[in-house]
């Protein structure tokens, strides 16, 4: 600590602190543009000048100027606060003072610090800028001459997104800030720019002219697509949300969002939202009362083990838990489900094996604390774009090492001294037991392995797996695996972080163990900076397993559920949000067993491919309009509560199962928090918690880990054949599950699916850019546009999942690697 | 690497040779702050640093695209257009504009059609005021490439464009 004088005031501040943040931290605040406390120190814009009576008097900046010991500083003297109006005029001088038009206005720094300073004339005269303003994208627009070249955009975009879409161009009053040879701005739109841009230089384009900043009312929530649990403010107008709002307290992330939570709000307020339940008359969909609605579905609900439910990981936790006690208890079934089973089975069959817990030990937070990161798959970066920040931030700002077991290069590759493997598809497994095995060899096992139970068995197991014998089958050299095993062994703190998902079927329990053993051999598990995380793919992926949401004593997993449909022990199907006949594998037996199903019930917010299908439909709520809790990927509990009213026609799920639960003879909790209670008291790690205490701040649910190996098995190579591409499926960066299909930002960005593929397939099937080709496996053939790209090896195409227009679910049935051939 | 050719020229741009760059990379590809004397080296082969070559820069040295249009656009002395074979430079500081350069330039403008900082479409010239070449003495002041023209007048400058106009462009 350093004591110092601020305006006659003794203060003490960290040693690391600037003048800045020591005024900061002690109540003083001192005016700035272009410093932020995400980005380092930059002094541009010259507002915080200071003096510093050690320094002569001098006016010197306070946001790049270290506090030392002793120091005696004066923040606002009138010769300060006489170059701060300097500062504003020459800022203004070429500004064009378009504010009762400019969307920033009432969020303004430079408007803000204007009125503040009183800045009501200039001395100066110069014209004003005359830069072409940028609306080539549908997204972002960039107004140059608004722009006070603070550079936040430029250094965001570089220390934090890592994309580095934006620098300056040209020098002295030329100087703009811009993209490569001045090309329209082309990135991956998450937003950060226009989050801390002090002026209205950077806008939403989806929000331009909505709304007035101080005419919305914010609320405070948690974005509802992948996993990593971002808070966000949502700035409603008329009941509607119109926009997201940069709040830079907000959550572990500090308010950076990815482009789905930044402009994928727009399902919410969607004109094609269901508005009332429908029934099947006569074949056909049509509206009803919610009476006539329910009352059939509980007259179909009481079939007992004939009924089965598929829900959708966002649901809340209260949602979750109220279904499966309805199914459990008023329907009688043990038949439920959710994210098509195999996405959970990470943690419900991997860890629960490996560590005794069916969640992550490890959180987000331990990634910028670790020495040595091993990503399974670039795709971690597409699925959770927000925890991508942080690996950039840990890389970057932090050394922190990182490999990636990939089978495709991706932008996590391109972080300084990344170093990527780039695997045949599929043999990721094989990879790391023979990481393990070359642990083992090469005595660099930790002292507490051996008493883990499994130990020999695990050693006996992987004799098969030199690196040698892997090596060739992976595509890899022997040498490269041997280096990734001693650099993750002997780092001191080591964490693994691989991705889940629907599309990631590869990523299953016997992954999620592999990666355990690795963990536990080298005892990298339990500490800070340590463990394995898994990132499950929605919002309350989480919270479904931690609900026990997933087949149990017996039950029917989803597959097992579609297969009861088709054979007819299953006559009554909940599906609850999901969209199986997109996002589950092999489109041919979803649409049979839906089709062969006697009673098909669907809640949701849309009118999905599936809920087309159903007998009866029932409109329920987005997140925005519910309360409750979501449990990120790792288990911090986050409390939700409604930003808008809903519409008086539908009803949150949890609305339905109290009714339906009342109907069945049951008797339902009042109100959510109720239901909260009772799941505090019987979830491990979630006692204490409650809607009050969560509301301020979410809370982090422990994991009591207990290790145990668990002894791989023989593997089989996955087989490729001359004249066939390895289709490996994925989540694409601008989407999220199926729901981003209804947010406009999303789909203004990535409209539909595609096929990547690299140059030298591209050119070897004379396959140009957004050529139209017919993509063919063993189950279908369908037709995707062809993206070349640089990061897909030879012989490897990937194709993104969430699309109904292109389901690519009906040229892929599972399988972590499909072979399929390309026709132009 | 070096098999890599231009996936597409620009309708100014012929078929950019990329070994030509991957030479210079490879020179410097192991030295930090290796971004400098690359685009330095880029421009001595190519003349300019066409867009194809930055972006392949970029692409080898790991580094995103805008910033090398940064450093290029920061200095003067890169080049994003092709230039003349011969490169003049009229001197227009205090000490040649009191010596009369105005003139001379626009002598200059009249006899070659082109303007500031332009070249001329064959590729032969490219004109460019400076603000001083260190010889007041010898002002007003010309160059040609590495050659000095001292004590410049309208009549000298008919000669040097004829001069020039007879040597061999290749």
């Amino acid at each position: 600590m350093v004591n110092l004088t601020i305006d006659d005031k003794q203060v003490t501040a960290p040693k690391t602190a600037t003048i800045y943040e020591a005024a900061k931290i002690n109540g003083i605040n001192i005016p700035i543009l272009c410093h932020d406390k995400k980005l380092k120190p930059f002094g541009a814009c010259r507002m915080c000048l200071v003096e510093v009576e050690q320094m002569k008097g001098r006016q010197i900046p306070a946001c790049t100027t270290p506090a030392t010991e002793g120091m005696i500083i004066r923040t606002s003297t009138p010769d300060i606060i006489k170059a701060r109006k300097m500062v504003l005029e020459l800022l203004l001088l070429n500004h064009p003072l378009d504010c009762p038009v400019c969307d920033k206005s009432g969020d303004c720094d430079l408007q803000n610090l204007t009125y503040e300073y009183k800045v009501n004339s200039n001395r100066f005269t110069d014209e004003k800028f005359n830069h072409e303003i940028d609306y080539n994208n549908p997204l972002i627009e960039r107004d140059m001459n608004r722009c006070v070249l603070c550079g936040k955009c430029a250094r965001i975009c570089d220390e934090i997104v890592s994309f580095g879409a934006l620098t300056f161009i040209d020098r002295g009053i030329d100087t703009k800030i811009g993209c490569e040879f001045d090309d329209p701005l082309n990135c991956e739109f998450c937003g950060s720019c226009i989050s801390v841009c002090p002026v209205g230089a950077l806008l939403a384009r989806p929000f331009k002219h909505k709304a007035r900043f101080w005419a919305m009312t914010k609320h405070t929530s948690v974005c509802g697509y992948c996993g990593t649990g971002c808070n966000v403010t949502l700035g409603v107008k008329d009941n509607k949300v119109l926009t997201t709002i940069y709040d830079e307290e907000q959550g572990f992330h500090k308010g950076q969002l990815c482009v789905r939570g930044r402009f994928g709000y727009q399902f919410i307020n969607s004109a094609q939202r269901l508005s009332k339940p429908l029934v099947r008359k006569n074949g056909v969909l049509s509206e009803s009362t919610w009476d006539e609605a329910l009352e059939i579905v509980a007259g179909r609900l009481k079939g007992g083990s004939n009924v089965a439910a598929l829900a959708t990981p966002r649901l809340t936790n209260e949602e979750l838990s109220l279904f499966k006690t309805m199914l459990l208890e008023n329907v009688g079934t043990k038949n439920f489900d959710h994210a098509a089973g195999y996405a959970h089975a990470a943690l419900t069959e991997g860890f629960a094996r490996s560590f005794g817990a069916t969640a992550s030990s490890a959180s987000i937070l331990d990634i910028q604390k670790s020495d040595f990161l091993l990503v399974i798959k670039t795709d971690a970066y597409e699925t959770h774009p927000v925890v991508g920040f942080e690996i950039n931030m840990a890389v970057k700002n932090k050394g922190v090492k990182l490999s990636i077991l990939s089978d495709k290069r991706g932008k996590l590759s391109k972080l300084p001294d990344a170093k990527t493997l780039v695997h045949r598809p599929g043999s990721e497994i094989a990879l790391l037991n023979s990481i393990a095995k070359t642990i083992l060899d090469e005595k660099m096992v930790d002292a507490s392995a051996a008493a883990v139970a499994g130990y020999a068995e695990l050693e006996k197991a992987l004799s098969g797996f030199s690196a040698e014998a892997i090596a060739e089958q992976s595509g890899l050299n022997a040498a490269d695996i041997k280096k990734l095993a001693s650099e993750y062994a002997s780092s001191e703190k080591a964490l693994i972080i691989f991705p889940t998902g629907q599309a990631y079927t590869g990523h299953n329990a016997v992954l999620a163990s592999a990666l355990a053993n690795l963990a536990i051999i080298t005892g990298k598990y339990g500490k800070e900076g340590c463990g394995v995380l898994c990132l499950s793919e929605k919002n309350n992926s989480q919270g479904a397993v931690d609900m026990g949401f997933y087949p149990q004593d017996g039950g029917l997993n989803s597959v097992q559920i579609l297969d009861a449909c088709i054979n007819g022990t299953v006559k009554t199907l909940f599906v609850a949000g999901e969209n199986p006949l997109v996002s589950y594998p092999d489109r041919n037996k979803v649409k049979a067993a839906l089709d062969a199903v006697e009673f098909l019930v669907v809640s949701e917010l849309f009118l999905t491919e599936t809920a087309a299908m159903a007998d009866v439909v029932l409109p329920v709520c987005s997140y925005a309009e519910k309360e409750g809790t979501f449990t990120s990927t790792d288990r911090r509990v986050q409390f939700i509560k409604p930003a808008i009213r809903k519409s008086v026609q539908i009803k949150t799920d949890f609305e339905i199962f109290s009714d339906l639960i009342t109907r069945l003879g049951g008797q339902p909790p009042l109100r959510p928090a109720l239901q909260f209670e009772e799941i505090a008291a019987n979830t491990p790690g979630y006692l204490g918690m409650n809607h009050v205490s969560l509301q301020k701040n979410g809370a982090f649910a422990p994991v009591i880990t207990i290790p145990a190996f668990v002894a791989p098995q023989a593997l089989t190579p996955v087989v490729s054949e001359t004249g066939k591409l390895a289709l490996v499926t994925g989540s694409a960066l601008y989407h999220s599950g199926t729901l981003s299909q209804y947010g406009e930002g999303p789909m203004h960005v990535c409209p539909e699916g595609y096929i990547e593929l690299s140059r030298s397939d591209a050119s070897a099937y004379k396959i140009a850019e957004n050529d139209l080709c017919t993509v063919s496996s063993a189950t279908g053939s369908m037709q995707l546009k062809a993206k070349i790209s640089l990061r897909m090896p030879a012989g490897v195409v990937f194709a993104p999942y969430h699309f109904s227009a292109t389901p690519i679910n009906s040229i892929w049935s599972g399988a972590p690697v499909t072979l399929v051939t390309l026709v132009k | 690497m070096s098999d890599v050719v231009a996936q597409q020229g620009t309708e100014q741009e012929p078929e950019i040779d990329l070994s030509i760059a991957d030479a210079v990379i490879g020179k410097y590809i192991d030295i930090p702050g290796n971004l400098m004397p690359v685009l330095q080296g880029v421009q001595e082969e190519y003349g300019y640093v066409p867009r194809v070559v930055a972006d392949y820069v970029a692409e080898r040295l790991n580094v995103y695209p805008s910033q090398i249009y940064g450093v290029l656009t920061f200095y003067a002395q890169f080049h994003l257009k092709p230039r003349g074979k011969f490169i003049i430079r009229v001197c227009v500081g205090t000490a040649c504009h009191v010596q009369g350069a105005t003139r001379i330039v626009e002598t200059f403008f009249d006899k070659l059609h082109i303007g500031h900082a332009e070249t001329s479409p064959d590729l032969r010239y490219t004109f460019e005021k400076v603000a001083c070449l260190g010889a007041c003495g010898m002002a007003p002041l010309a160059m040609v490439n590495d050659s000095t023209y001292g004590g410049m007048t309208v009549q000298k400058v008919d000669e040097i464009v004829a001069d020039y106009n007879q040597r061999p462009l290749k």
